[in-house]
């Protein structure tokens, strides 16, 4: 499904953050991306996301080249990438149901067609209660399950997730981290989860990422 | 009042702005583009004003011609006044013809010579109105050429006057549509950096739109429909204030007109009332405002997305 061979990356022309990078994800499998600070977990995950080109190296996601791509053709990629931040990015003016939506309502779906699939989905990640409440009046932990909904609203192929539960206490991170593990198994979704939390590694046996340097030394 | 009347304007039903109403610098540029409608419609009005003015001033004076006999020494100017009355009379396309008594001539000459003067003594110049029953068809050549046969007769068709008038209402009229382009201009520059300010302030809503797939299209629909909506409420005020500033300006001359000289600018310049067609082209502007306000928004939106990726 993805697969990367001798990457690099480099903003500019600056220094390369990312380094041979050649490792491939099969589909439905579920991966930690770990690292120290400033290793290049985000970098790598903006190249997974497409929000960037890779300066040299060859990145293939769903059987195609991404450095071929058309603007339209990127655009129509990513939508079957979710992607889950750190700092939950909600928008703050619109309701939980409505950020939910927002993926759906993208791609030209009215509001009779999603209410039911957001709302079942609200349900599920525990927030059917906080369904009008706006982003300013949930806690942290329903922020992320909030920005976790969106990420997996229109059932994307790949889930990335960017240090999701950097903002969150551990036994919700673990609960998070749950949450995840059900979307992997319960939908076939491929996700990559960006950590540094070392206690979650170890009790979650799923593939470690780990980057050093811009470079990968495990990947198992 | 008018945000919320045009809140009651459809929108896809259940769907939220995703770009906050309050984060498009709205009042600001609102008001901007009310007192650009305003402008451009006034600007418009004044043209149409202008405009109708000189051709209803044109047409009539072009329905009249004027003879006029200069007293010659041994002929009778009674005779020749009796003479080019009956050739105008015959000439086709003349409806009448009338020979302004000595009265009447003396009265046009107090403007320059003042009143109570006593000018029965000397002989002054006569003059024999035509009025035309149609003016393009008139046979003013023939009528022109008969006169000939009457000594110190001439004829003035006004045409000189009728032409700098016309060339007068053609500056105007031209020098109006400059400045609606330049008020056009000056919209669009504006609308340009308040689209630009809009686009910076809301940089996270356009980054997370494109995170989850939406495309450049989508979002500059977002942001056209905020400024749709400006432009349509700036414009709409814009006309409002014009038809009022129009009514008041023709109430304000229809007082002005019960005096002698208002009665010349109202000769000049009609009674200020815009009319029909006049008033079309002031509601005209809403529209035209609200989309050279959308498409402008629209540009703008796309050629930043474009800038960003």
């Amino acid at each position: 499904m993805i697969e990367f061979s001798d990457v690099g990356l480099r903003y500019g022309n600056g220094p390369e953050v990312l380094r041979d990078l050649t490792f491939s994800v099969e589909p439905g499998s579920f991966h930690f991306l770990t690292g120290p600070s400033g290793a290049g977990k985000t970098s790598l995950l903006r190249l997974l996301l497409l929000s960037v080109k890779p300066s040299r190296g060859r990145v293939t996601m769903f059987g195609e080249d991404v450095s071929d791509l058309t603007h339209d053709r990127l655009l129509q990629m990513r939508r079957h990438i979710g992607i889950v931040f750190q700092e939950f990015r909600l928008l703050d003016h619109l309701t939980t149901f409505e950020n939910v939506a927002l993926p759906l309502r993208v791609l030209g779906q009215a509001e009779s067609e999603y209410r039911p699939n957001v709302t079942e989905l609200l349900e599920w990640v525990g927030l059917g209660e906080r369904m009008n409440a706006l982003p300013s009046l949930l806690s942290g932990g329903e922020k992320q399950r909030a920005a976790i909904a969106r990420a997996v609203i229109a059932r994307p192929k790949v889930l990335l997730a960017d240090e999701p539960t950097g903002n969150v206490d551990p036994e919700l991170s673990s609960r998070l981290v749950h949450l995840f593990a059900e979307l992997n198994r319960t939908l076939g979704m491929t996700i990559i989860l960006a950590t540094h939390e070392l206690p979650l590694l170890d009790k979650f046996n799923y593939p470690r990422m780990l980057l050093t340097k811009g470079e990968l030394v495990i990947h198992d | 009042m008018i945000e919320r009347l045009f809140a009651l304007l459809p929108r896809r039903k259940g769907a939220a702005a995703i770009v906050p109403e309050r984060s498009v610098a709205g009042h600001t540029l609102l008001l901007m583009i009310t007192i650009m409608s305003f402008l451009s419609a006034v600007t418009l009005g004044g043209v149409v004003l202008v405009q109708k003015s000189a051709i209803a001033w044109s047409a009539d004076v072009g329905r009249e011609v004027t003879i006029q006999i200069q007293p010659v020494a041994d002929e009778v100017m009674d005779s020749n006044l009796r003479t080019a009355v009956t050739l105008a009379e015959t000439t086709p396309g003349v409806a009448s013809a009338r020979a302004l008594s000595i009265e009447e001539s003396q009265a046009l000459l107090e403007p320059w010579l003042g009143e109570g003067l006593d000018l029965s003594s000397i002989e002054i110049p006569r003059l024999v109105v035509v009025q035309l029953a149609d003016p393009a068809n008139a046979d003013i050549e023939s009528l022109e050429r008969n006169l000939a046969t009457i000594n110190g007769a001439s004829l003035d068709t006004h045409a000189a006057w009728r032409q700098q008038l016309n060339t007068m209402a053609g500056t105007l009229v031209l020098s109006g549509l400059l400045v609606l382009v330049l008020i056009g201009a000056a919209t669009v520059l504006a609308i340009i950096f308040a689209t630009r300010g809009a686009m910076a302030t809301n940089r996270e809503i356009v980054d997370v739109l494109h995170y989850i797939g939406a495309s450049n299209k989508f979002i500059a629909g977002e942001f056209q429909g905020r400024f749709l909506s400006i432009g349509l409420q700036g414009g709409l005020l814009g006309a409002v204030a014009t038809l009022l500033f129009f009514a008041a300006i023709g109430a304000a001359a229809g007082n002005m007109l019960s005096s002698e000289a208002g009665a010349q600018v109202g000769v000049l310049f009609g009674r200020f009332a815009l009319g029909v067609d006049g008033l079309i082209w002031v509601v005209a502007v809403v529209p035209v405002i609200a989309a050279l306000t959308a498409i402008t928004s629209r540009m703008t939106v796309r050629r930043f997305l474009s800038e960003m990726s």
